[in-house]
């Protein structure tokens, strides 16, 4: 599973993520210009399109859901306890609870929540929450002295100092942790999805690759490619990039 | 280790028998400061010159409270401190004119009333034409007088500098001084610098306090008694850079 993913971003990560996204960008691009070719060539002609888009709809609003409270729960408690003595006390045990593994704990949302859409959305929170939690957890207790100081000698002390400094400071690490989670989350959502059988779009491509109808397997795997591209350029992207304005040393 | 105000109305601060300790990346505890004797009257300008490991900073930390004392007694006569950062310490989210305003919101200032202040203390160190600019997009100099202008917008009765030349080549640092003096002598403020230019020392000082290292401890306290406007090419002027050279020499 993950792991730490906080530091203190610099310009030359900044420029490596870039390059990164660009390739990954490109990569993707040209996976859609292929299944374009090939829908073009009559490759997808019997596929269930409006099966597809509705299982796509009903896995991202649960990722959406997931990441939505993964994110409270991550950045609320990593900001809550970061700046006090009680983070180096409760880390070893964050460590712990990370590392057990996640299809592990599934049947214990299955008991109390069934193969519902709220199990499978608190399932993908407790897969999100962790990268940022720990990316939140480190920007904190990595800031420079000084800039503490600073905080501290004008004036964001108490509760104060959490919206007014440590969560400006953590800004870059929540969209790193994010980007991770997101990850992961997709990883919960359809897993959940393919065990429980349950709709969504892992249950789309798991049926697809049951019945061995690859077109719509592979339909469905470029549906989920065209959504995390759009995320990846219409929301990460320029969050990273503004982060990198500001934040880069 | 008590602290507490004084009655004496003329100290901003002192410092009596106060030692200090600190764990190192082996969790290992450290004495950083032994014994310091140290005080300074309101309005003066108190520098602190001595080696790597002297303590300086760790006695600044110490005398704003950020650390604790073990032992001695603190006196503070102030309730507003400032500070200027030797690595500016800006907060890199926020645009000049937002850093600058900083310690206003946080006391409660309205927003167009600490915009209004920040806007003047930003054209009081010359940077009015950059306030949008975020702190990536300034200069070092330009970064040490933002720096400059946050601590001075919540009038500070105590403004404590952290070596603020140290990062700034010869010409801005010149500068900064020079701005430094002018508005010392505008607020009326206390200033305790930390500082290892001895020329710097002489030239802005009235007192200069000389620390030797492990453990920090105060080995001297050398009054400079130079008029002002000093002028650094005066044969007094450069008595007192010779004997705070070979004193600092002394200490190591």
């Amino acid at each position: 599973m993950i792991r730490s993913v906080g530091h203190t971003p610099t310009r030359a990560w900044h420029h490596a993520h870039r390059r990164r996204a660009k390739h990954s960008a490109l990569l993707l691009l040209t996976l859609l210009a292929l299944a374009l070719i090939l829908g073009a060539a009559g490759y997808f002609a019997g596929v269930a399109w409006q099966a597809l888009a509705l299982g796509l709809w009903q896995s991202t609003y649960r990722l959406a859901g997931g990441y939505v409270i993964g994110l409270a729960l991550g950045a609320g408690i990593a900001l809550g306890i970061g700046w006090t003595k009680l983070a180096s006390g409760l880390f070893p045990l964050f460590d712990l609870l990370q590392n057990v593994p996640s299809f592990a704990v599934l049947p214990i949302f299955v008991y109390f929540w069934g193969y519902s859409d709220f199990m499978i959305i608190l399932f993908t929170a407790t897969g999100v929450m962790w990268p940022i939690l720990f990316a939140v957890l480190t920007a904190i207790k990595s800031a420079h002295e000084d800039l503490n100081d600073a905080a501290t000698i004008f004036g964001a002390r108490g509760w104060r100092r959490i919206g007014s400094y440590l969560a400006p400071l953590s800004f870059p690490a929540i969209i790193t942790g994010s980007v991770v989670g997101l990850a992961i989350g997709w990883e919960s959502v359809i897993g959940a999805e393919i065990i429980g059988g349950v709709g969504g779009i892992g249950g789309f491509i798991n049926a697809a690759g049951s019945v061995g109808v690859t077109p719509a397997l592979f339909a469905g795997i470029l549906g989920i490619l065209a959504v995390v591209f759009a995320a990846n350029r219409l929301l990460w992207a320029p969050l990273l990039s503004d982060s990198a304005r500001h934040y880069a040393e | 280790m008590q602290s507490d105000m004084s009655a004496d109305a003329t100290t901003a601060f002192a410092l009596s028998r106060v030692s200090a300790r600190f764990d190192d990346e082996r969790d290992k505890s450290v004495l950083a400061l032994r014994d310091i004797t140290l005080s300074a009257a309101k309005g003066s300008f108190v520098s602190l010159s001595g080696p790597s490991g002297a303590g300086k900073s760790t006695l600044l930390r110490v005398l704003l409270g950020f650390m604790r004392a073990r032992g001695g007694h603190i006196v503070r006569n102030f309730s507003r401190p400032g500070m200027v950062f030797q690595n500016y310490a800006l907060f890199p989210w926020a645009t000049a004119l937002e850093n600058v305003a900083f310690g206003l919101k946080m006391s409660g200032v309205e927003r167009a009333a600490r915009l209004k202040k920040a806007r003047e203390k930003l054209a009081e160190v010359g940077l009015a034409h950059l306030e949008h600019h975020y702190p990536a997009e300034l200069s070092g100099g330009q970064k040490q007088r933002v720096g400059l202008a946050r601590a001075l917008a919540i009038e500070p009765d105590l403004l404590i500098l952290d070596e603020p030349f140290s990062n700034l080549d010869t010409i801005t640092a010149e500068d900064l001084k020079h701005d430094l003096l002018k508005l010392w002598r505008q607020y009326g403020m206390t200033i305790l610098m930390v500082n290892h230019l001895i020329p710097d020392s002489v030239e802005l000082s009235d007192e200069v306090v000389l620390m030797s290292a492990h453990p920090g401890e105060v080995k001297k306290t050398i009054t400079i008694e130079l008029p002002r406007p000093r002028d650094p090419r005066a044969p007094d002027f450069y008595r007192y850079v010779d004997l705070l050279t070979e004193e600092l020499k002394k200490l190591g």
